[in-house]
C-alpha cells in the first residue's frame, strides 16, 4: 500500500513536473473534439447522438498515447529495474502507475468535458456522466498500463500500443458510448450497458494486477 | 508406475508420430472435401453454388477456436513454466488462427453478397469474429518486433494473448447488445435452416476432419520451424559472444 502511495506520488511529482507530456495529451484531445467538429459539422445539428462517440474515441486515443509514456521515461533511465529490486510485491507498483495514469487523465476528460459542455451548449458535467467516465477510465487505463510495458523495446511502440490496445477495449467503448448516451437522454436499449462498463473495470484492473508482474519479471 | 509420467511419454510418443501421420491424412482429408464439396455434394436448390463454401467456412470457424485455444493454452504454460518451447507453439498457433479467421471472414463475405446482398453485416457472431482477427493480428505484430528468443516480450506477448482470448465472452455480450439496437439484416444462418440433407452433413463432417487436420498439420509444422528459428538465434548469439571474447 505505502509502496504504491509511493510509486503514485512520484509519477504525480515527474508529470507536474515535466508537464509538457500531459499537456500534449490535453492539447491533443481538444484538437480531436475540434477536428470532429468540423468533420461531422457537429455545430449545425443535434449533438447529442454523435457527441458520446467523439469523446470516447478522443478519451480512449490520448489515454493511450499518454499512457505510453509512463514506461518510456522508467525504461530509458534505468530506474525501472532499480524499482523492480525494491523488496514490493510488483503488482504495488502496477497500481501506483495505473493510478497516477487514471488520476492524470481523468483531469484531462473533465477539462474536455467542460471545453465540450461550452461548444455544443450541452450539459456534461453532470454526476452521473462523471461517474461513467472515471469507471470507463478505470476499465481502459488498467489494460493500457499493463500494455505499455512494452516500453523499452521498440521503436514501433506509437503503432503498436494502439494497434494492441483498441482491440481489447471494444466492450468497453460500446458500453461507455452507450451509457454516455443514456445520461444525454439518448435511446440506448435496454441492456445494462453501466453493469457492463463495471465489469469490464473490474475484470481489466483484476486481470491486469495479476498479469503485471510476469510481464516485468527479468 | 507413474500415471503422470507414463501420460507425458504416450503424450510424447504420439507427438513423435506427426510426421508421419499428419501429411497423409490432411492430404487424403483434403481431396475428400474438395471432392465431395466440389462434385459429390448436391447443388443448393435457394442458394446455388456459393452455397458450397460452407464446406470450409463453417469447419474453418469453429477450428480457429482449436488454434486460439492452443494459443492460450501455451501463453499460460508459458507465463507458468517459462519455457520457450511452448512460446514456439503459441506463436504458430496463433499465425495459424489469424489465417483460419481470415479465411472464415473471406468466405463468409463471398457468400453473403449473393445471398444477403451485402459483403458484411455488422452481426453479433461476425463483429467478434473481426475483433478476434484484430486482436491475434496484434500479437502478431508484437511479437514481429522482436527476435524469436526475446523473453521479456514472450511474456509481454503471453499476457496479451491470455487477455485477448478472456476478452472474447465481453466482446461477444457487447457486441450482440450494441446490434439488438439496429434492424438486423435478414440472416440465413447455413446451419439454422431446416436439417441438413445426409449428403450435405456427410461433406459437412468430412470438411471438419479436413480443416481439424490441416489446422493441426500447419500448427506443428510452424511450431517445429520457430524452434528452428529459436536456435539458429542462439547459436547466432553464441557466435557472437566467442568471436567478442
Amino acid at each position: 500500500m505505502s509502496a504504491t502511495l509511493a510509486v503514485l506520488r512520484k509519477d504525480l511529482r515527474l508529470a507536474w513536473r515535466d508537464r509538457s507530456g500531459w499537456l500534449a495529451a490535453a492539447s491533443f484531445a481538444a484538437i480531436s473534439v475540434l477536428t470532429y467538429s468540423f468533420a461531422f459539422d457537429l455545430a449545425a445539428q443535434d449533438v447529442r447522438p454523435l457527441l458520446p462517440g467523439v469523446l470516447w474515441t478522443t478519451f480512449l486515443f490520448a489515454g493511450i498515447f499518454a499512457g505510453g509514456q509512463s514506461f518510456q521515461r522508467e525504461a530509458e533511465q534505468g530506474t525501472f529495474d532499480a524499482m523492480l529490486m525494491a523488496p514490493v510485491p510488483a503488482s504495488a507498483i502496477y497500481f501506483g502507475k495505473a493510478l497516477s495514469n487514471m488520476l492524470a487523465l481523468i483531469v484531462v476528460e473533465v477539462a474536455l468535458l467542460l471545453l465540450a459542455t461550452i461548444l455544443f451548449d450541452t450539459t456534461l458535467i453532470t454526476a452521473d456522466l462523471i461517474l461513467i467516465v472515471a469507471v470507463g477510465t478505470v476499465g481502459y487505463v488498467s489494460l493500457t498500463t499493463l500494455l505499455s510495458t512494452l516500453g523499452s523495446r521498440a521503436r514501433a511502440r506509437a503503432v503498436l500500443l494502439p494497434a494492441l490496445a483498441l482491440p481489447l477495449l471494444v466492450p468497453l467503448l460500446i458500453a461507455a458510448v452507450r451509457a454516455t448516451g443514456a445520461s444525454l437522454g439518448e435511446p440506448a436499449g435496454t441492456a445494462p450497458w453501466t453493469l457492463l462498463l463495471v465489469v469490464f473495470a473490474l475484470w481489466s484492473s483484476v486481470g491486469a494486477a495479476l498479469l503485471f508482474p510476469m510481464v516485468v519479471e527479468r | 508406475m507413474n500415471v503422470p509420467r507414463a501420460l507425458t511419454a504416450a503424450v510424447h510418443g504420439v507427438y513423435g508420430l506427426r510426421w508421419l501421420v499428419l501429411p497423409p491424412a490432411t492430404a487424403i482429408a483434403m481431396f475428400a472435401l474438395l471432392v465431395g464439396a466440389v462434385i459429390a455434394a448436391p447443388r443448393e436448390i435457394v442458394e446455388g453454388e456459393v452455397q458450397r463454401l460452407m464446406y470450409i467456412h463453417v469447419p474453418s470457424a469453429l477450428m480457429t477456436y482449436l488454434a486460439f485455444g492452443i494459443t492460450f493454452v501455451s501463453s499460460l504454460i508459458v507465463l507458468w513454466k517459462r519455457d520457450m518451447r511452448w512460446d514456439a507453439a503459441a506463436r504458430a498457433s496463433a499465425t495459424v488462427g489469424v489465417i483460419f479467421t481470415a479465411i472464415t471472414l473471406a468466405t463468409g463475405a463471398i457468400w453473403g453478397k449473393p445471398i444477403w446482398g451485402v459483403y458484411w453485416a455488422w452481426d453479433a457472431r461476425l463483429t467478434t469474429t473481426l475483433v478476434l482477427f484484430l486482436i491475434f493480428s496484434a500479437y502478431l505484430l508484437a511479437r514481429a518486433v522482436a527476435g524469436p528468443n526475446d523473453e521479456q516480450v514472450a511474456r509481454y506477448a503471453a499476457v496479451f494473448a491470455v487477455i485477448g482470448a478472456l476478452d472474447i465472452p465481453l466482446i461477444h455480450m457487447s457486441v450482440s447488445w450494441w446490434r439488438t439496437l439496429h434492424p438486423q439484416p435478414i440472416v440465413f444462418r447455413p446451419l439454422d435452416g431446416p436439417a441438413l440433407p445426409d449428403e450435405m452433413l456427410l461433406v459437412l463432417m468430412i470438411g471438419f476432419g479436413a480443416i481439424f487436420l490441416l489446422v493441426l498439420w500447419m500448427t506443428s509444422l510452424l511450431t517445429d520451424a520457430e524452434r528452428l528459428a529459436q536456435r539458429t538465434e542462439a547459436l547466432r548469439a553464441r557466435l557472437d559472444r566467442e568471436d567478442r571474447g
